[in-house]
């Protein structure tokens, strides 16, 4: 198993677009993927299931938070890496929004 | 092909006339009452089966309208989709509604329901603001499931020939997608007679039935009904026996308008020689024809943003220059006048923005152009260039006060310049104010000084100055046309009008009533906007009146004290002195007037 400390940098936070990007990567691989709050709203230390949105999404992660990211399984380290990248990158949609 | 059923009589309340035996084509609008059985142990698999099924139902739909999002939108806005697809597929979401069917023997609708709200209880705890209005999402995708499975089909409708619309309630964007050529009767379970659903139908003249309390649960689509707006009634599944009935009675009225009515344009003169311009309300291209047709004076009221409700908020200045053409084409010498886009809370938002607590007294109207600058700029440029060919003006919708008006005069006569500027044709254009809420109303006689024109919706003017949202069945008892204070403020705008010598429109669907109309005349008006269907009707009326004698009457109205009085009086006044016109049957009884 490995671990990594990631930073949300997507202005929004981990909303449904960006939960959405998250699931889909994550659920490409076959390892175990889990998402741990570090502060945990409310105290508690909520981890989330990185192929469930509801789960992702549950976090209520929002721009600043850090979390702890465990992958474990066969393809460990290339979903741990797709995953920092996705984090890295603030989910495509960093500083101002360009919709509308 | 279908057992013989028995027949349902449903009493509702009529608002489009007329009778149309056909097929049930049910449309469901998104939300529902959940209601909970119990499920015996021997079904719950099939139960959990109806529930994958409708899981898998919704999930195409989704999927369908992810790849015309992406069409349309591109990739990043449809993304909003792939969450919903994935909500549909969350082994946890999916597992937790089946592991409740399965635990507490609920139905699917009950455990989607349990299931759902505890999630958007858990997320109305996040704090972070954004994310919390996230739900919405959950939300959606939880309406969908209800929506699949209770059987409904929403979405692309193609109507046979003889569907007969029933719903709970229409959205306008719903009925704005309906290809109403084609649909020949609505029945809806709520609204009433001022319902979008309502207008609508009297603006392409099919009948429409409202108010039908569980009507829609009923029916099934296919099932044969029939829709009689006279008596104020659908009959589901008719026996043989009522058919014929029908039949024969179709027959017969089969489609009678006045030839000498139809044959009348331009505006009516009143037995005391007072002249009164009927124009026409349109929204959807089907009721252009209506405006020839019916022999309106122009275009009283174009509800422009149904130009948004059939294609999203990515309408172009040039599209919307096109149908501004169209409509003062329509129009002809008389002109249209073109309402600017009145959006609520929700018409225009993406789903990323957040809904509004209060929408009828939030960011809607005027105020929603404002804010949205270029949405409203994009409009004006438009219209100022379709005028360059044809006869179009401009009405501010739901003005407050002054600060509004020249806000907005400010905008437009900024890209009347650039335009100018730019070298673009374009024409001049009268700017009027919508008067509709009461801070109007008592700054009338200022908001007059510096218009071209007043126009007078008595649909909102009623809600507002009542303070009772006319779509809420709960407090139908409270929408009263005919209260005293809807007329005195009818009365004080249209003096306000007079006394500045601009002319005042009125163009709510009071004007479509013939008793309203004739009292409207009494309350100094003389120019009506309506549903064109109506306008042979209400020209009938007003020729038939003396314009004095419903000076006299309005004048008792206005000293009135209560609605109740008001109809009271009207009924009386109007059958006694015109029992041709308004025989007693004829006047909106208490109830049809709201």
């Amino acid at each position: 198993m490995i671990e990594r400390t990631l930073l949300i940098k997507a202005r929004l936070g981990l909303h449904a677009r960006a939960a959405a990007k998250l699931v889909r990567v994550a659920s490409g691989f076959h390892s175990k993927v889990l998402l741990k709050r570090i502060d945990g709203p409310g105290g508690g230390n909520v981890s989330a299931d990185a192929k469930s949105i509801l789960s992702v999404l549950m976090l209520a992660a929002s721009c600043g938070t850090e979390l702890q990211a465990s992958a474990e399984g066969i393809d460990e380290e290339a979903a741990m890496n797709a995953i920092d990248r996705l984090f890295d990158e603030g989910f495509g949609e960093l500083g101002p929004e360009a919709s509308r | 092909m279908m057992e013989q059923l028995q027949e349902i009589r449903c009493k509702g309340l009529g608002v489009s006339e007329g009778i149309v035996i056909g097929q049930v084509l049910r449309m469901h609008d998104g939300t529902q009452h959940v209601y909970h059985w119990k499920i015996d142990d021997a079904d719950l698999e099939a139960e959990r089966r109806r529930f994958r099924a409708a899981v898998a139902l919704a999930s195409r739909q989704v999927l369908t309208i992810k790849e015309k999002a992406e069409e349309r939108f591109g990739k990043d806005h449809a993304y909003i989709f792939d969450a919903h697809l994935l909500l549909l597929e969350d082994e946890k979401l999916i597992g937790d509604i089946e592991r409740h069917i399965t635990k507490e023997h609920a139905n699917a609708e009950w455990a989607v329901k349990v299931v759902g709200d505890n999630l958007l209880y858990l997320y109305s705890q996040i704090k972070d603001d954004y994310l919390r209005e996230r739900g919405s999402d959950i939300e959606d995708v939880m309406r969908r499931l209800l929506v699949a499975l209770s059987g409904a089909q929403p979405g692309n409708h193609s109507l046979s020939e003889d569907a007969v619309i029933v719903s709970q309630d229409l959205l306008p964007s719903a009925v704005a997608e309906l290809d109403l050529e084609h649909a020949r009767a609505l029945a809806t379970d709520t609204g009433g007679w001022t319902s979008h659903t309502a207008i609508l139908a009297r603006g392409v003249g099919i009948p429409a039935v409202v108010g039908l309390r569980d009507f829609y649960r009923r029916t099934k689509t296919g099932d044969r009904i029939i829709v009689d707006s006279s008596r104020n009634e659908v009959i589901l599944h008719p026996s043989a026996a009522t058919l014929k009935a029908y039949q024969a009675e179709t027959a017969t009225r089969a489609r009678q308008p006045d030839i000498a009515d139809l044959a009348a344009m331009g505006p009516v003169r009143t037995q005391d020689g007072v002249e009164v311009t009927l124009r026409a309300n349109v929204e959807v291209p089907s009721e252009f024809d209506g405006v020839e047709r019916y022999g309106a004076s122009g275009v009283g009221l174009y509800r422009s943003e149904f130009l948004l409700a059939r294609r999203g908020a990515m309408v172009s200045e040039d599209e919307q220059r096109l149908a501004y053409e169209a409509i003062a084409k329509v129009a002809g010498e008389q002109g249209a006048v073109i309402r600017l886009f009145d959006l609520g809370g929700d018409n225009l938002r993406e789903q990323f923005q957040e809904p509004e607590k209060n929408p009828a007294l939030g960011l809607r109207a005027i105020r929603f152009g404002l804010c949205n600058e270029d949405v409203m700029r994009r409009q004006v440029r438009a219209i100022l260039r379709a005028a360059a060919s044809g006869h179009v003006k401009i009405v501010l919708p739901m003005v407050a006060d002054v600060s509004d008006v020249r806000r907005a005069q400010g905008i437009i006569q900024e890209e009347a310049r650039n335009l100018r500027k730019a070298g673009r044709s374009l024409g001049e254009v009268s700017v009027g104010a919508m008067i509709e809420v009461p801070s109007a109303v008592f700054m009338a006689d200022r908001i007059a000084r510096i218009v071209d024109f007043f126009e007078l919706g008595t649909n909102d003017l009623v809600q507002y100055t009542l303070a009772v949202d006319r779509g809420n069945d709960e407090v139908a008892d409270w929408f009263r046309t005919l209260h005293p204070a809807v007329l005195h403020s009818i009365e004080q705008s249209l003096k306000a009008a007079a006394h500045a010598g601009i002319p005042a429109i009125v163009c709510g669907e009071m004007a479509s009533t013939p008793a309203y109309a004739v009292l409207l005349i009494g309350l100094g008006a003389t120019d009506l906007s309506m549903t064109p269907s109506s306008i042979p009707r209400v020209r009938r009326a007003i020729a038939g009146i003396d314009s004095q004698q419903a000076r006299l009457i309005a004048g008792e109205c206005l000293n009135c004290d209560t609605a109740d009085d008001v109809e009271n009086l009207v009924r009386e006044r109007f059958t006694n002195r015109w029992p041709d016109l308004f025989p007693s049957m004829s006047l909106p009884a208490r109830g049809q007037s709201q």
